[in-house]
């Protein structure tokens, strides 16, 4: 989909990693009149699909993509400060991590990053992360979904605790979903965890955490 | 130079660097340094071929890397500090590094050396599928059928899967047990081999430093195994890191030191790549005090280092490093497709050769079949590329270009698919450690394919 040219100052930014720009371009629109929820819907969205599908095809790098994010977080706090009745779309929240014991974080990161790309609202805790930690982060922002990142064997047991802690707790069983992955991670892995989905990719993550969202 | 004061000063800089953020460390140092010295250093490589032959490009890169080590710095992710240094301290620390350095004891010793391009003197041959998850009851077989290949010099362990049946957590009591059970079971590996003196890469199981300040000790690892610290992409260290490196120096261990970085991660593409392996193996040495210098740069779409960017990469980092520096640099071999297909061994002949000819002084691996798929691995690879080293040893870059491009050609249909082969226990029979005829008939047709473009393997 085209994205409308009055956009194209604030697409630019975006794409630029210009938060000053971003915001200055998002202000002129709202003064211009344009509607919050448009700029939201028709700019930054396409915007960032367009971001995410050039990094699957190493057209970009993940700076581009992590600033690009940066530069749509400072334009969402503009449009949220304008209009605060307004709730800025977003299609889910996320915590992501990598498991305790583990310090591989670049998969995690590229997957955290898409998904912001595709307008999910995504809490990076970083690697090495306490079972514990993840399900503290998830209560105190309401998320919707926990992402655990485990690359050896041998922190797979630790992603298991965590979903174990969700699992058996009846406060968060229904209300996290758990979405697991990274290299040795497989159907198998899902069926071992017992979690809810699994993605093989940073684009099959997308795919898995959408189909999650829909199952309710 | 391998010193306790050299130690003592590495560890006062994780605590009197600069404070920094780690997302700004992230994209500005890292990613906007590396971008910055990729364009004032004008690093652009030749697409048409993978081994790169403008030497002044070569020597611009080797320049445009030590301006961004001097720029960015190690983050220590423990201190928030920045760890930095000065180009003077870069370059006499890099004077001072060793040339040689000797692993294993008795008649399995080895002397490792520094190589030069197009050495006339054949690359030290590491047999193992590094860190790929082995069964409890196959890491014995599987291991021995590395040691026992008279071609493989020194051997790099796998990880076991599991430890007396329970899962193997890090950070754990069972970490302890999973690194003492490794040590067990290589040791007989080496014995049931006949090689007791030979030299291994450990502690595998070491998945954090509790691991390997336990098994690198009395009746555990010797200092004349190589002792792996990695450090983390892109150019980070933390205290569990310098941990593992105050405690090998004290056992007067030979280090060998590793970086991964990653194509389209915060390094952007195959030139930002090749500045951070060279940058990047020059602070392990600054830091490590490392005798042994090993990069396995990745992509996030294909796990593997054989793909073409990545091959350039590699070349062009061994090339400068090669030209400027005496360095002993590693070059492991890590191929997406797995044992009992063909395609592993042509990635095989890619890598091997650049490695070869590009001045690393050991090729290693190969971590068969992205090293994430159980007991995927084999001995008859590793015979095969130290073959392949051996055979193109003395080879000219031209000459070596030629045989790459034809290895490429064979494999890079195959990259989008997922030709991980079979497991260990299929291909070899497994009481007797020997290869069964489906798995050699395909090692022989290769061999004879890649003998027929000019590679002698007498
Ligand atoms: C790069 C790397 C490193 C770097 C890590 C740098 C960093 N900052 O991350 C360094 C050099 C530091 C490193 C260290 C070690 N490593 Co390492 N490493 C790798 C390597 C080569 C590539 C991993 C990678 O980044 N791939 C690229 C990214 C983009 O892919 P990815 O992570 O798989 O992510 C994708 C998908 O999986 C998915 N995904 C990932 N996370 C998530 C999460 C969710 C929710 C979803 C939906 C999807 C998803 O989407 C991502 C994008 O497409 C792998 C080999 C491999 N084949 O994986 C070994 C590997 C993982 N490492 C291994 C080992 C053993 C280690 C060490 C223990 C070595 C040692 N003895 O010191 C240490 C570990 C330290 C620790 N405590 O964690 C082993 C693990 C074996 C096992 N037991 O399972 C591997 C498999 C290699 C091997 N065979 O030796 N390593």
């Amino acid at each position: 989909m085209a994205i409308d040219p009055k956009y194209s100052e604030l697409v630019t930014n975006i794409e630029n990693g210009d938060e000053d720009g971003g915001i200055e371009a998002a202000k002129g629109l709202l003064e211009s009149g344009v509607d919050p929820l448009d700029i939201v819907q028709d700019a930054i969205m396409p915007c960032l699909k367009e971001i995410g599908d050039r990094f699957a095809r190493m057209e970009v790098f993940l700076p581009e993509m992590m600033l690009a994010a940066d530069v749509v977080k400072g334009v969402q706090d503009v449009l949220r400060e304008r209009f605060s009745a307004i709730e800025v779309a977003s299609e889910g929240r996320v915590v992501i991590g990598t498991v305790f014991g583990d310090i591989h974080d670049i998969g995690k990161n590229i997957v955290a990053a898409v998904l912001e790309a595709n307008g999910y609202e995504v809490h990076n805790l970083g690697v090495n992360v306490d079972p514990k930690d993840f399900i503290k982060k998830a209560r105190e922002v309401d998320a919707d979904l926990i992402g655990l990142s485990s690359l050896m064997t041998t922190s797979i047991p630790y992603m298991r605790d965590v979903i174990d802690l969700v699992k058996e707790s009846e406060v968060d069983r229904d209300r996290f979903k758990l979405i697991i992955g990274g290299g040795p991670v497989s159907e198998e892995t899902v069926e071992l965890t017992g979690a809810d989905g699994w993605g093989e990719n940073a684009a099959d993550a997308v795919d898995a955490v959408r189909a999650l969202m829909e199952s309710g | 130079m391998r010193n306790q004061s050299r130690l003592l000063d590495i560890i006062d800089r994780a605590y009197d660097g600069p404070p920094c953020e780690e997302r700004d460390f992230d994209l500005k140092h890292v990613a906007a340094g590396v971008a910055r010295v990729v364009k004032e250093y004008d690093i652009g490589f030749d697409r048409s071929r993978f081994i790169q032959r403008d030497d002044a490009v070569i020597d611009r890169l080797f320049d445009a890397s030590l301006d961004f080590l001097e720029s960015c710095g190690v983050y220590n992710t423990s201190t928030g500090r920045r760890m930095v240094f000065t180009r003077r301290e870069i370059e006499e620390y890099l004077a001072s590094a060793p040339w040689e350095a000797v692993i294993g004891e008795g008649r399995d010793a080895r002397t490792e050396r520094y190589r030069a391009v197009e050495d006339a003197t054949p690359p030290i041959i590491i047999g193992g599928p590094i860190g790929a998850p082995l069964s409890e009851d196959m890491f014995v077989p599987i291991m021995q059928s590395y040691i026992q290949e008279p071609i493989v010099d020194t051997a790099g362990v796998g990880c076991l899967d599991s430890t007396y049946g329970r899962e193997a957590r890090t950070q754990s009591a069972l970490e302890v047990m999973a690194a003492w059970q490794e040590v067990d079971l290589i040791f007989d590996a080496a014995r049931r081999a006949g090689r007791p003196g030979m030299a291994f890469g450990c502690v595998s199981m070491a998945i954090s430093e509790v691991g390997h300040l336990s098994a690198i000790s009395r009746g555990g690892y010797r200092p004349v195994d190589w002792h792996m610290i990695a450090m983390f992409s892109e150019m980070k260290v933390n205290n569990g890191l310098l941990i593992k490196v105050a405690h090998s120096v004290r056992q007067d261990g030979v280090i060998q030191s590793f970086y991964n970085p990653i194509l389209g991660g915060l390094g952007g593409g195959e030139e930002g790549i090749a500045v951070l392996i060279v940058a990047g193996l020059v602070a392990m040495q600054l830091m490590y005090m490392a005798a042994t210098h090993s990069s396995a740069p990745v992509t996030p779409l294909i796990p593997a280092d054989t793909v073409p960017p990545l091959l350039r990469s590699m070349s062009a980092a061994h090339l400068a490093l090669s030209r400027h520096t005496g360095l002993m640099t590693d070059l492991p071999i890590s191929p997406l497709a797995g044992p009992g297909t063909e395609t592993l061994l042509y990635e095989v002949v890619a890598a091997a050769t650049i490695g070869t000819v590009c001045g690393a002084s050991r090729l290693m691996g190969p971590r068969s079949a992205t090293g994430v798929h159980l007991n995927h691995c084999t001995g008859l690879e590793s015979r095969f590329m130290g073959e392949v080293g051996h055979a193109v040893t003395g080879m000219s870059l031209d000459q070596a270009e030629e045989v790459v491009q034809k290895a490429v050609a064979e494999y890079e249909p195959e990259l989008d698919g997922k030709p991980f082969g079979k497991p260990f226990e299929e291909l070899y029979d497994v009481a007797r450690v020997r290869p069964r005829d489906e798995w050699l008939g395909i090692y022989d047709k290769v061999k004879e394919e890649v003998a027929s473009w000019g590679v002698d393997f007498r």
